[in-house]
C-alpha cells in the first residue's frame, strides 16, 4: 500500500527530515558509550598490541594498524663505534638540523664528534644517511616521535645509538654512494705546511710529506713555512671536505686528476 | 523560617560588618552595624553569590555540551585539562580574558562595546528573576514570568546594535537575521506561555511551580511544551535555528568582528541564554523544584534537594537541546518563518484551547473543585 503512493521528497516528509537524524544521532550516542572512536593518543597508541586487543574486546571489532613500507624513512640510527666524524651528514642536511657534538671516546686533542639530530627541523629526506661514507648513520622505519616537550625532539648521538642497539626495523634502501671523481688538489705554492688538514682528516688519509727546501738566490727571501706538503690517499678519502674547510691558506680545492 | 539565599547572605553580611566594625570606634561602628548598611551589603553578597553560581553553571553547561556533542559524534570531547576536561572551559575563558581587545577601524565605538555588554547584562538579569528553589529565590514578583520573557527577548536588539556597529557585511546580515528571526518565534512562545498561565492562574513563577505540585504541566500541555521548546531553540539561536550565526554562510554571523573578552561575552551570554531557556522549560512545564508525590521522601527532603532536582531537570532539558543540535541541519529563514507562523501558532492556539478545557475539566463535580481560574 505504501509502495503504491508516490514517493515524497525528503523535505515534504517531516519524519525524514527530523525524526531520522534524531534517531541516528541517538543511536550513535548510545554506541559511543561502549567506546568512542577517539584514541587518546599520547596515552593510547595503535602500535601498542595490548591497546589493540583492549579495543577489540570492548567494541567487538578489531582495529588494525597500518603497515609501514620497507623504505619508510623514520628516525635515524647511529652506530657511534664506526662513525668517523666526517661531518658529511651535517653538510648534506638541507634543514640544518644536524649538529656535530662531542661524544666521549675520542682522544683529548681530537674529540670525537657525532651527529645530533633535531627532529623538530628534520624533513626525513635521507640525504644524511646517503652521504654517510661509513654507513653508520641509517634511517629506520620507526616513526613514533611525539613528545610533549620541544627539547625532547633533539636526539643526541647516544640516543640515536640506542636506536641502533635496539635494532629498530631498518630502512634497507640506502643508495650506494656514487663514485666521486673529484679529488682534493693542492695549490702547492700557497701551502705553508701547517698540518691542519692532516690533523682534522677523519680517515687519516692525508700524510704530510717533506718537500725540498729550495736554495735561496742572493737577494731573494724564502717564505717562512714548514717544508711539508699534504698528500691525499684517494682510495681512503671519503670526500668529506674537512681539509678544505680547515685550510688556513685556502690552498686545497676540489678538482680532478688529469 | 526556612533558610533562603537572602538570609544566608544577610548572615554573612552582619558577620563581616560586625567583625570589621569592632576595629573602629563608636560612631563608625554604629554606622557599620546599622540595618541599612547590613542590608545593603547583604544585597551585594546575594548578587555576588548569584553571579558566581550562575557563571559556574554556565561554564559547566559549555563543558556538558562539549562532552555530549563529542559523544554524539563518536568522540570524547575535552579530555586533558582537569578530570575529563572539566576545567577546559575555565582555561579557555582565561585565555580569552588575556587577549587584546581590538576594534575595527571603521566600527562605531559606542555600539561596538555596549552591544556585547548589554547582551551579557540582560541575559544575566534573568538569574535574579528566575527562582531555582523555594530558598534560592530572587524575590516574588507578581508578573515575574512576563518580566523574564520581556528581558529575555531584548537580546536581538543588542545583537543588532553590535552587528551594525561592527561595520561588516557578515555581521550586519547576521544581525538582520537575528531581528527577523524574532518575528518568527516570539508570538508562538508567548501564546504557549498563555496556556501555562491559564492553567496556573498566575504570572508569578513561584505560583506556577507550586501549582505543579500535583501534576506537572507538560502532561496536559504537551503541545504547548513542544511549541515553547521549538520557540526556545529559536530564541537561543541554537542549531537548527542558528541563522544569525550560520558559520557556513556568514563566517561567524554577528560576532565576526569580535575577539578576546568581547567574544567571550557573546559566547558566555549565548550559554547563559541556553541555561535560562532550559530553566524556563523546567519552571513552566516540568515542575520546577517540585517532584511528584510517588518519589520517595528521602530523595526530596535532603538539604538543597530542590536545587539538585531543578538542576538535574535543567541539564536533562539542555541535553535534549544538544541532541537536536547534533542531529538537525540549519533551516532557511523562510522555512523558519513558515515553521513559526504556519505550524507553531496554530499549535499554540490549540494548546490554549486545551488549557481552557483542562481548567473546565478540573471544575467537573468528579474532581470536586470549585470553578475558579487557576484552581
Amino acid at each position: 500500500m505504501a509502495a503504491s503512493k508516490p514517493e515524497k521528497r525528503p523535505e515534504e516528509r517531516p519524519t525524514g527530515l527530523v525524526w531520522k537524524p534524531l534517531t541516528t544521532a541517538a543511536r550513535q550516542f548510545a554506541k559511543s558509550f561502549v567506546r568512542p572512536s577517539t584514541i587518546l593518543y599520547p596515552y593510547e597508541r595503535l602500535e601498542d598490541p595490548k591497546f589493540r586487543e583492549k579495543v577489540a574486546v570492548e567494541s567487538g571489532r578489531p582495529i588494525g594498524v597500518g603497515e609501514i613500507w620497507d623504505n619508510y624513512r623514520g628516525v635515524h640510527a647511529l652506530n657511534i663505534a664506526t662513525c668517523i666524524s666526517c661531518n658529511l651528514c651535517a653538510f648534506s642536511c638541507p634543514d640544518l638540523c644536524i649538529d656535530m657534538v662531542t661524544v666521549p671516546g675520542g682522544d683529548p686533542k681530537h674529540p670525537k664528534k657525532c651527529p645530533q639530530i633535531d627532529y623538530g627541523k628534520c624533513s626525513y629526506c635521507g640525504f644524511c644517511s646517503d652521504a654517510c661514507p661509513e654507513g653508520c648513520l641509517t634511517m629506520t622505519t620507526h616513526y613514533e616521535l611525539s613528545t610533549p616537550k620541544r627539547s625532547e625532539m633533539v636526539y643526541s648521538p647516544q640516543r640515536l645509538f640506542e636506536n641502533y642497539q635496539h635494532k629498530l626495523p631498518m630502512n634497507p634502501i640506502r643508495l650506494a654512494r656514487p663514485a666521486n671523481e673529484d679529488a682534493i688538489l693542492l695549490d702547492a705554492p700557497l701551502c705553508i705546511g701547517c698540518n691542519a688538514c692532516a690533523r682534522d682528516c677523519p680517515t687519516n688519509c692525508i700524510t704530510m710529506l717533506d718537500v725540498a727546501k729550495p736554495t735561496a738566490k742572493p737577494g731573494e727571501k724564502l717564505p717562512r713555512r714548514i717544508w711539508k706538503e699534504p698528500v691525499v690517499n684517494d682510495s681512503d678519502c671519503v670526500r668529506c671536505g674537512t681539509c678544505i674547510s680547515v685550510c688556513p691558506k685556502e690552498c686545497l680545492f676540489w678538482g680532478t686528476h688529469k | 523560617m526556612a533558610t533562603t539565599l537572602y538570609s544566608v547572605s544577610d548572615a554573612i553580611s552582619s558577620l563581616l560588618l560586625g567583625a570589621v566594625g569592632s576595629i573602629f570606634p563608636e560612631p563608625v561602628h554604629g554606622w557599620l552595624t546599622s540595618t541599612d548598611v547590613v542590608t545593603g551589603l547583604a544585597v551585594l553578597i546575594f548578587c555576588a553569590i548569584l553571579l558566581v553560581a550562575s557563571m559556574i553553571n554556565t561554564i559547566m553547561l559549555i563543558w556538558f555540551e562539549r562532552k555530549l556533542l563529542g559523544r554524539f559524534m563518536d568522540r570524547r570531547g575535552a579530555m586533558h585539562v582537569g578530570y575529563a576536561g572539566l576545567l577546559q572551559n575555565f582555561a579557555d575563558g582565561l585565555k580569552l580574558f588575556r587577549k587584546n581587545t581590538f576594534m575595527p577601524r571603521e566600527a562605531d565605538r559606542l555600539g561596538y562595546f555596549t552591544g556585547p555588554t548589554a547582551y551579557m547584562v540582560t541575559s544575566m538579569i534573568l538569574f535574579g528573576i528566575l527562582p531555582v528553589s523555594s530558598g534560592w529565590n530572587g524575590g516574588s514578583l507578581p508578573l515575574s514570568l512576563l518580566l523574564a520573557l520581556a528581558v529575555f527577548s531584548f537580546a536581538p536588539l543588542f545583537i543588532f546594535v553590535s552587528a551594525w556597529s561592527s561595520n561588516n557585511k557578515y555581521s550586519l546580515l547576521g544581525g538582520m537575521r537575528s531581528a527577523a528571526q524574532m518575528i518568527a518565534y516570539e508570538v508562538p512562545i508567548l501564546l504557549a506561555v498563555v496556556a501555562v498561565v491559564i492553567l496556573a492562574g498566575s504570572f508569578d513563577l513561584n505560583t506556577i511551580v507550586l501549582e505543579q505540585q500535583n501534576y506537572w504541566f507538560w502532561g496536559p500541555l504537551v503541545v504547548a511544551l513542544f511549541v515553547f521548546f521549538v520557540g526556545m531553540l529559536a530564541e537561543m539561536e541554537r542549531i537548527p535555528f542558528d541563522l544569525p550565526e550560520a558559520e557556513a554562510e556568514l563566517v561567524e554571523g554577528w560576532n565576526t568582528e569580535y575577539g578576546g573578552m568581547l567574544f567571550a561575552f557573546f559566547m558566555l551570554a549565548d550559554y547563559v541564554r541556553a541555561l535560562i531557556g532550559s530553566l524556563l522549560v523546567v519552571l513552566l512545564f516540568l515542575g520546577g523544584w517540585t517532584m511528584p508525590s510517588y518519589v520517595p521522601t528521602a530523595l526530596t527532603s535532603f538539604p538543597l534537594a530542590g536545587i539538585f532536582w531543578f538542576m538535574l531537570k535543567t541539564y536533562a532539558v539542555f541535553a535534549i537541546f544538544v541532541w537536536i543540535r547534533a542531529s538537525l541541519p540549519r533551516v532557511r529563514t523562510d522555512q523558519l518563518l513558515r515553521i513559526g507562523w504556519m505550524r507553531m501558532i496554530p499549535l499554540a492556539l490549540l494548546s490554549i484551547v486545551l488549557a481552557g478545557l483542562v481548567v473546565l475539566a478540573r471544575c467537573l463535580p468528579v474532581f470536586g473543585c470549585v470553578p475558579t481560574l487557576g484552581g
